[in-house]
């Protein structure tokens, strides 16, 4: 199989320096633009695999390029945003971009990051039976739930939110997004109702609730499966 | 009489005369004197009160009130009455009052209040206030009927004195004695019954001589000079007595003006805000003027009219309008009035520049006479010195925050000068140890790398506090407060922490039953790792328990190590900014618990540092269970 294509979209030149020798010497052909222009040009006639998008671009608001790129490519977006920006990652998330990652980060976490999104495109057409946390496995065919061997028994809700952070693939998942997914359009707004359900899930799946190993938080922005979960 | 009793109170008798400020300066150093609480008291006897005497009793009883009494307003049918009973109702040791209180003269004619009060066998202290400057207005108004009726009486009493003069007797006598009865008489009720009487004692005069006892006596005395002499008197006694009352009346006209600029004053002392100066001005002016009255600041191309609502909408702009009013400070007075259309308008000039425009509508149509304008003139004066002490506080306030932020600049570029300088100068080396020529072991070639790995984190650590803070204390971070169980924001805290730092030895201890409480996850989040860390640089590999509880309208969270403590002096100021304890050594720039301070007064509640039983600090967080937490899901526990 080729190296996967990757398209860096990113004004700043010492991240550009920094991005490309580190993902040319981890297997990954690499394209970079320093504009939204540039970039959509570029995306279109290369169709990369993988589009590293940075929100703050001096000549399009990067909401805009992740819309335009939506609108004819199913292709992973992995949004580059300052910390603290919970709101613009929430939009984005939102808006169809598979996964964020918070400056400054490290060359591991990007490779991570970078590693489940494209995991999730080669997948994305054939769902996933089995899906690995750990020790927790997730038998989304036969809706069977085993943490360290023994069934875990779920009720409706509960296995609906664990099956759409599974489909996810360690993809981070925004609240209104799994408020969708498993309450409808009438669950809109009632994020608690995902708070509490979550936590009675920790209650039945995680070994410490207060140290989630499985499902991690993140505050203000929602929830995702640890696939690297350690086996103990 | 030392009974352990509160003090018989003082009663002051307040009227809608100017003099009633008089009786209230006079009840309150009394009762200052004698400390003895003091009730102003109003006797409405449902006469003759105007509702112009109305407000001006409720300025006065106002003015009692600041001053420290309490005030009281009665109904009864007269004055004594209602003063008699309740001096009798309230035990007070004295009554004030001023002489002469009564409007009816026929009240006055026999008995002043304080005579009445007296026969009613009070025992207490009359102290009266003699008023001699002040002359009752009577006649001024028309004729009352009493005064009628005090002229007749008067007159007969004239006549009968002249019936006693013996039958063979001298008309001499009689002549004196209408004299001094038409003297009296405009002396008492004016010019208007002095003529009256001057004409009916002729009348009386003539009848007197076509009686038989004195009809041989008229042969020497024309009964025309004597009508005439009368009327003569009794014009010179009223003319004297005119402008005796015009005196009188101008005293008291300045006397007004002067207590209505000193209660401008006194209130206008007391205003804080540019706003409370203009409600002050316009509810003195409606008082004193009967009109309506606004102060308009410039802005912009507009006017900043307070107080609202201002009806006007056809005020020239600040630029077309000040400069006319400047026109009257180059010919002089600065303060003269302009007139616009129904209103007046004056600009409110202070010592250095004008503080802004006073806007006067007059209440009728004839607008305001001139002779208020001086003391309208006065008013804009003691507005305008309000405004610009209220402008010289700002500017002196406004100085010392930029003292303040000016010192906190220095402290901040002190702090970064160090803090920032010094990861800088540690990833610098290395990064040009590694490019030097010539080989480096490997070893070396990870310390080096893992350095500057550390060092920049750490700068990332320090900017990204110093950008939080800045956020925090601007107000451009939302809170955006969602209800969710704590439990949520410890995982994600703990399990950041521990991705950093590795497993960490915090004992969590969080009841099942712990409400869901309305906070910011991302903010919280913060606030947690900020406590732990400092827990951990403190004591390291020392236990650190965290615990949370809830009450009806709080949630508790306490996060307590067995570090080496905080001592006492310090607990309060380890939130401030770039505070570190004295000899903390390395570590943070102190901006950690500032942070968390903060956010947790950015959701109302708090954060406190105190000591641990057994050593160690404890920093107890509160956060308010406001509104109502939403409805669970159905199903839930």
């Amino acid at each position: 199989m080729n190296e996967p294509l990757i398209l860096i979209i990113e004004d700043e030149e010492a991240l550009r320096r920094f991005l490309i020798p580190t993902l040319s010497s981890h297997a990954y052909q690499v394209l970079s633009a320093a504009t939204a222009t540039e970039g959509l040009a570029m995306a279109r006639s290369h169709n990369p695999d993988l589009v590293l998008l940075d929100l703050g671009l001096p000549d399009l608001d990067g909401m805009e390029v992740l819309r335009e790129l939506r609108t004819w490519s199913r292709k992973p977006v992995v949004i580059l945003s300052a910390r603290n920006r919970e709101k613009d990652k929430v939009r984005a998330l939102d808006q169809g971009a598979d996964d964020y990652l918070a400056k400054p980060f490290g060359a591991a976490e990007l490779l991570a990051r970078i590693r489940v999104a494209l995991r999730h495109t080669l997948q994305a057409d054939v769902p996933q039976p089995l899906v690995c946390s750990g020790t927790l496995r997730m038998d989304l065919e036969h809706r069977e739930v085993r943490q360290g061997g023994v069934p875990v028994k779920l009720t409706v809700l509960e296995y609906r939110l664990l099956e759409a952070l599974a489909r996810r693939n360690g993809k981070v998942a925004t609240h209104s997004q799994l408020l969708a997914e498993v309450w409808g359009p009438g669950g809109a707004g009632n994020t608690h109702y995902l708070r509490i359900y979550m936590a009675m899930l920790r209650r039945k799946i995680e070994r410490d609730p207060t140290r989630p190993r499985h499902f991690i938080t993140e505050p203000n922005i929602g929830y995702r499966l640890n696939l690297d979960a350690p086996e103990d | 009489m030392d009974s352990p009793l509160p003090a018989r109170p003082i009663l002051v008798a307040l009227g809608s005369e100017a003099r009633s400020l008089r009786l209230i300066q006079a009840g309150f150093r009394l009762a200052r004197e004698r400390s003895a609480p003091w009730i102003a008291v109003y006797v409405d006897t449902g006469l003759g009160a105007t509702a112009e005497d109305a407000e001006q009793v409720q300025v006065w009883m106002q003015e009692a009130q600041r001053l420290g009494a309490t005030v009281q307003r009665v109904e009864a049918p007269t004055l004594a009455q209602g003063l008699s009973e309740l001096t009798r109702n309230s035990r007070a040791q004295a009554l004030v009052l001023g002489r002469s209180w009564d409007r009816w003269p026929w009240a006055r004619l026999g008995h002043s209040t304080a005579d009445e009060l007296q026969r009613r066998g009070l025992d207490t202290e009359l102290v009266v206030l003699d008023d001699r400057r002040e002359t009752p207005g009577a006649g001024a108004d028309g004729i009352p009927f009493g005064a009628m009726v005090g002229t007749f009486l008067v007159l007969a009493a004239c006549t009968g004195l002249a019936w006693l003069v013996p039958r063979e007797g001298n008309l001499s006598l009689v002549l004196p004695v209408y004299l001094l009865g038409v003297t009296f008489i405009a002396h008492r009720w004016g010019s208007g019954l002095g003529i009256l009487a001057s004409a009916m004692s002729a009348l009386l005069y003539n009848f007197l001589l076509e009686t038989p006892r004195f009809r041989q006596a008229a042969a020497h005395w024309p009964n025309l000079l004597f009508f005439l002499l009368m009327l003569l008197s009794a014009q010179l006694v009223i003319g004297l007595l005119r402008r005796m009352r015009q005196q009188a009346r101008e005293v008291q006209r300045r006397e007004l003006h002067t207590v209505s600029l000193d209660l401008l004053g006194r209130a206008l002392a007391r205003s804080r805000t540019p706003d409370a100066v203009a409600d002050i001005a316009a509810k003195h002016i409606r008082q004193v003027f009967k009109a309506q009255a606004w102060l308009l600041f410039p802005e912009g191309e507009g006017w900043l009219v307070r107080p609202l609502p201002f009806p006007a909408t056809d005020m020239p702009s600040p630029a077309k309008l000040l400069p006319r009013l400047a026109v009257g400070g180059r010919l002089g007075d600065p303060l003269e009035p302009l007139p616009l259309g129904e209103a007046t308008c004056l600009s409110l000039t202070g010592t250095d520049r004008s503080e802004g425009v006073l806007r006067i509508l007059p209440g009728d149509a004839e607008g305001l006479p001139p002779q208020t304008w001086e003391l309208l003139k006065a008013f804009a004066v003691q507005i305008a010195l309000a405004l610009e002490r209220l402008r010289w506080l700002e500017e002196a306030r406004r100085a010392q925050v930029e003292n303040e932020t000016e010192r906190l600049r220095n402290t901040l570029l002190g702090a970064i000068g160090h803090d920032l300088r010094t990861p800088l100068a540690a990833i610098h080396g290395a990064a040009s140890s590694l490019l030097l020529p010539g080989e480096i072991p490997e070893t070396t070639r990870r310390d080096l790398l893992t350095m500057i790995q550390e060092e920049s984190e750490r700068l990332a650590h320090l900017l990204g506090n110093l950008l939080d803070l800045t956020r925090l204390e601007s107000g451009a971070i939302q809170v955006q407060k969602e209800w969710q169980p704590l439990e949520e924001v410890v995982g994600a805290a703990l399990g950041r922490m521990e991705r950093r730092l590795g497993a960490m030895p915090v004992h969590v201890e969080l009841p099942d039953d712990l409400p869901l409480a309305p906070f910011d996850a991302a903010l919280m989040e913060q606030v947690l790792i900020n406590l732990l860390a400092n827990a951990q640089r403190h004591a390291p590999g020392q236990d650190v328990d965290l615990r949370a509880w809830g009450d009806a309208s709080w949630l508790h969270v306490e996060v307590a190590d067995r570090g080496p403590g905080i001592p006492s002096d310090f607990q309060e100021r380890i939130f401030d900014k770039f505070f570190r304890l004295p000899g903390s050594g390395e570590g943070g720039v102190g901006l950690g618990l500032a942070i968390c301070r903060a956010i947790l007064q950015a959701h109302g509640g708090a954060i406190l540092a105190k000591d641990r039983a057994g050593g160690g600090t404890i920093f107890h967080l509160t956060l308010p269970l406001d509104g109502t937490p939403p409805v669970p899901p159905e199903g839930a526990p």
